[in-house]
């Protein structure tokens, strides 16, 4: 049990440091691909 | 003078002519013999629309956002891929999974659960230590959210959406594909971990042959020798390293869209994704069946970390012998008697 627990909160640390860096990398899509105009 | 003038006249009158004829050829082309406009005269023709067909390309037009591949305004290519993952995947992953269960549940019917023969002995040996054990379970655990969220991805809509709505499963999805995202990191770091520490014990050997002659103990009630781990082991073991690999590269090249490659390469990475991935799944439903109410005794290896000493010699004679060689025949009586895991 005290394996799994373990390993549960050591995917989390990994998920949320990966999440992190993702996040310094690229953009969401409406970002990404598309301008801050507007088309009409 | 008059000459001069004569000459001047001609001139600008020929440029006049020349002009008029220039703007006025686009306008005749818009229209039909009989005269009246044709509003299709200029658009895409079919011959080049069967050209690019066959070439496999697209066809572009224009746009002003900075992003040029919205320019695309038809890729054939794209309606085979669309296809695939609509219709075909969804046949490769439904046969795979479903067969598998049915496989499993109609093994377990027949067989039954692969007893421990000799009974529990109260001896306990040391099967898995802790950190093989975690990361045993940080890649399981996180190969199920990968699995529910991935399989959300290919049979969601179908299946899941008429029976939550639109609503809910919009969030559901969005939650799925970010939990999909980010657990692929701890996942990959666990497949790489557990090719380095089961490696040495996962080439494939002469007692491999003879364990599968032998139906592995599975099929039958007869016990094969085997080292540490048995060819059905193995056969998981590699597995899990080349199919975990593949789907972790497959799916870097979509989780990064246009880094590595274009839209016919990403169509690519997400039909290897997927394949691999609905195979994968299969292949873990039956290691999932043989390690928990498949076999007796078995769960406790990574339960616990032991086995009993009746367990290793039915199913792992081989190791056993070699612990026993260099430990000393005394020192597995020294761990405590587990409660069989039924």
């Amino acid at each position: 049990m005290k394996s799994f627990l373990l390993a549960c909160m050591a995917a989390v640390i990994i998920a949320t440091a990966a999440g992190f860096a993702l996040s310094t990398v690229q953009k969401p899509a409406d970002a990404a691909y598309s301008t801050t105009g507007v088309r009409l | 003078m008059a000459r001069l003038f004569a000459q001047a006249r001609f001139i600008i009158g020929a440029l006049v002519f020349v002009l008029a004829l220039a703007v006025a050829l686009p306008a005749s082309a818009q229209r039909n013999s009989d005269g009246s406009v044709n509003p299709t005269a200029s658009s895409v023709k079919e011959q080049q629309l069967l050209g690019t067909l066959q070439r496999g390309g697209s066809i572009n037009g224009r746009v002003s956002i900075p992003d040029q591949k919205s320019a695309n305004l038809i890729h054939p290519g794209g309606r085979d891929w669309r296809h695939f993952h609509e219709v075909t995947l969804r046949w490769i992953g439904g046969i795979a999974v479903l067969g598998m269960l049915i496989v499993l549940v109609a093994f377990y019917l027949i067989r039954g659960q692969v007893k421990l023969e000799s009974g529990y002995s109260g001896r306990r040996i040391v099967r898995f230590n802790a950190f093989e054990r975690a990361v045993h379970w940080m890649t399981a655990t996180c190969f199920i959210i990968l699995a529910i969220t991935g399989l959300n991805i290919t049979f969601g809509k179908p299946l899941l959406l008429p029976l939550i709505g639109e609503g809910a499963f919009a969030d559901w999805a969005q939650w799925a594909k970010y939990a999909h995202n980010y657990l692929s990191f701890p996942f990959a770091v666990g497949v790489f971990c557990i090719f380095l520490i089961w490696i040495a014990g996962n080439i494939p050997n002469k007692v491999d042959v003879e364990w599968v002659k032998r139906g592995g103990g599975i099929v039958g009630h007869d016990h094969p020798p085997a080292y540490r781990f048995n060819a059905g082991q193995k056969m998981i073991y590699w597995v899990v390293v080349i199919g975990g690999t593949l789907v972790a590269a497959s799916g870097y090249l979509l989780m990064f869209p246009f880094y590595v490659t274009d839209i016919q390469g990403m169509q690519l990475a997400q039909t290897v994704h997927a394949i691999i991935a609905v195979l994968f799944v299969a292949a873990m439903l039956a290691h999932i069946y043989i390690g928990t109410i498949g076999m007796e005794g078995a769960f406790e290896a990574m339960g616990e970390g032991t086995v009993d000493h009746n367990f290793a010699r039915e199913h792992h004679a081989l190791w056993l012998e070699q612990e026993m060689a260099r430990t000393g025949p005394n020192e597995s009586q020294r761990q405590p008697m587990a409660t069989p895991a039924e």
